[in-house]
């Protein structure tokens, strides 16, 4: 009897460390069931409104994920009896994926920024439009973001998004940032590159990135760097005068009507100044100014727009700034000195000095 | 009541006065009618003179109240002496319109060249967000306007504008004037330049007034109206105007921040101010120290308006 009662404990410790393939048996073992039904092609359902769900699962759609090594009720957990007498319900992913968890899953607490983001709010407010994890995710083939193939990579995280935004998508595609980031060149933004990745909010939301004070920010991340900047031949001077004209400046001090860089520039469709639909393509300026100044002339085009006094090359405008800078220097000096001498000469008389 | 009229009449000056007057009507005539008349002419004339005095002009009245003002105050400090009015009323108010306007554009100017500045935030925060504060800018820029607009008539057609802005021209002396007050700081000649009306410090201030108003108002009107002068002049005029605007006004504040205030509030013998600006008055004492040659000009002038009166 004792010797039988060892055996067992030997045999059910030897158990708990079997190294993998074990326990992969284990798995594959539900995944037999599953793929039963779910490995057929030709597995689909037909929705009341006319839509095909695609239930086709095989042993491959986790291959590759970060969910390799999860078994289908990993997920699914609540799907107990085959086949299923209820519609499985939607994964909830934060089942695992929260700070603190203990599957291995990241310690992240991405998925709060999300219920405070703008599409986390329309899902709590009952939005069955808005988008949960898996829908820029995906649901089999997650990949972390660095992967190529993920489909929140650098590459592919715009199509991602225009799967709902899709006119905006079409915009960002032929704007600037789309052109080069379709060329496979991952130094321009991509959607979350200006508007955050979970927390993305309305841009006319203060928390967001995007929100009118905080634009020039944004741009300025990229746009006032020259080492990101250096490699296309873009100046970075752009960034800093806006900063210092009345436009930037009065965004600084929180006014949400003043021109930020996208009022003049375009927000998805933005594009090099030399394209003829470019916002600030000389030929367009007038149309452009004349969004808040009204009755704008051509006028508007002729001279450099983001124009630094400091440097020679802002000509006259330049000159102009020499001449103050000295004339307030020599003005300034001789009143100093005047009003030093003047001081010196009464600490005299007060001393007895004459 | 006659016979006290009567008792009154033949008083003093006065009285004297009207008994004259009397006599002058009364001088051809027979005496048996004179003496009816007599009593008439004078409670005509009495009647005449109390209505004169009643109608006192303001003015009188004021400068009546101004030497009694004054005695007051020589009794407190003698050794003031007499005040001499060295701003009228008219100048005094435009003094006022331009540095409350001044005070309003920098105050909501200078945030927009240092946003950076902690005081900034705070100040364009105290007037609730930098749409207010333009507007607030524009008001200040209104009066400044008034203020240029009014000086210039002011220059042309009043009699003390056009003396002031011949005096305040500046000329050789005042070349000498400041060679000798530095010779004078350091101690090299004991004698303080003597200065007329206008010394070159203020005659500085004048003009740099002048300057400034150009300067900005001519720059600010194209930042003002920028569409419209964009309709005539290319952009690059409007960066030229914004950008003299900025610097003229850095120029303009440090002038007045450093040099004005020193002049007439840090300066120990005017700190921490003096009342000039309100009632426009300066002692005889200050007369003498500052403005001697003023000083002497106007007891010349007094002596030989007496001299002529006397003689008269």
């Amino acid at each position: 009897m004792r010797r039988y009662f060892l055996a067992a404990v030997v045999f059910f410790l030897g158990a708990g460390l079997l190294p993998g393939p074990a326990r992969e048996a284990g798995a594959a073992i539900s995944l037999e069931k599953c793929t039963l039904c779910h490995g057929k092609p030709e597995f689909r359902k037909l929705l009341v409104d006319g839509h095909i769900r695609e239930l086709y699962v095989t042993a491959d759609s986790l291959k590759g994920s970060v969910h390799e090594k999860k078994a289908c009720t990993d997920c699914h957990f609540d799907v107990a009896e085959i086949p299923h007498r209820e519609r499985p319900k939607r994964v909830a992913c934060t089942h695992c994926h929260f700070k603190g968890n203990k599957e291995g899953a990241p310690q992240s607490d991405n998925v709060l920024a999300y219920f405070d983001s703008a599409h986390g709010q329309a899902i709590a407010r009952g939005n069955p439009k808005a988008p949960l994890c898996q829908d820029c995710h995906g649901s089999h083939g997650i990949n972390k973001a660095k992967t190529a193939d993920s489909k929140v990579s650098r590459f592919h995280v715009a199509e991602t998004c225009g799967r709902c935004h899709m006119e905006i998508y079409a915009q960002y595609k032929t704007s600037i940032h789309g052109v080069m980031l379709a060329k496979g060149i991952g130094d321009v933004p991509s959607c979350p590159g200006c508007h955050g990745e979970h927390r993305i909010f309305k841009h006319t939301d203060p928390q967001s990135s995007v929100f009118a004070t905080k634009v020039s920010e944004q741009c300025s991340k990229c746009h006032s760097s020259i080492a990101i900047m250096s490699k296309f031949g873009i100046d970075v001077e752009p960034a800093a005068t806006y900063k210092e004209s009345f436009h930037g400046v009065a965004s600084q001090f929180g006014s949400r009507t003043v021109a930020n860089c996208s009022s003049c520039h375009g927000i998805h469709d933005i594009r090099p100044p030399d394209d003829p639909l470019s916002m600030v393509n000389p030929k367009n300026v007038p149309a452009t100014c004349g969004k808040c100044h009204p009755g704008a002339s051509a006028n508007f085009a002729v001279g450099k727009m983001h124009v630094d006094a400091k440097k020679k090359d802002s000509g006259i405008i330049y000159w102009t700034a020499t001449f103050f800078k000295w004339l307030t220097i020599g003005t300034m000096l001789a009143l100093i000195v005047h009003i030093f001498l003047d001081m010196y000469g009464r600490t005299r008389r007060l001393r007895g000095e004459q | 009541m006659p016979e006290n009229d009567r008792k009154d009449v033949s008083q003093g000056a006065v009285g004297r006065e009207v008994e004259a007057a009397v006599n002058e009507q009364l001088a051809g005539l027979p005496p048996g009618e004179a003496d009816a008349m007599r009593d008439r002419i004078r409670r005509r004339v009495q009647e005449e003179m109390e209505r004169e005095l009643r109608a006192r002009t303001s003015k009188e009245r004021r400068e009546a109240a101004r030497l009694a003002r004054e005695a007051r105050k020589q009794e407190k400090h003698h050794e003031e002496g007499e005040m001499f009015q060295r701003f009228n009323r008219n100048f005094r108010f435009q003094h006022m319109v331009m540095f409350t306007s001044v005070i309003l554009l920098i105050v909501t100017g200078m945030p927009l060249k240092f946003p950076e500045f902690v005081l900034s935030r705070w100040i364009i925060a105290f007037w609730g967000g930098i749409k207010n504060s333009t507007i607030v800018h524009r008001i200040g820029a209104g009066m400044l306007i008034y203020f240029m607009v009014h000086h210039l008539i002011y220059t042309v057609l009043t009699r003390d504008g056009r003396r002031d802005f011949w005096l305040l021209i500046p000329g050789l002396q005042d070349a000498r004037d400041i060679a000798q007050n530095i010779r004078h700081f350091l101690g090299k000649t004991p004698d303080k330049p003597r200065f007329g009306r206008f010394s070159y410090i203020e005659k500085f201030d004048y003009w740099a007034v002048y300057w400034g108003c150009v300067i900005m108002i001519g720059s600010g009107l194209f930042l003002w109206f920028e569409t419209d002068v964009l309709r005539f002049l290319p952009k690059y005029a409007l960066d030229v105007a914004h950008e003299m605007h900025s610097d003229e006004a850095l120029l303009a504040t440090l002038a007045i921040v450093i040099w004005h205030f020193y002049n007439v509030h840090f300066n120990p013998d005017r700190f921490p101010g003096t009342l000039l600006w309100w009632h426009g008055q300066l002692s005889e004492h200050e007369m003498k120290e500052e403005h001697p040659l003023e000083y002497e000009e106007i007891m010349a002038r007094r002596t030989k308006e007496s001299a002529e009166v006397t003689t008269r």
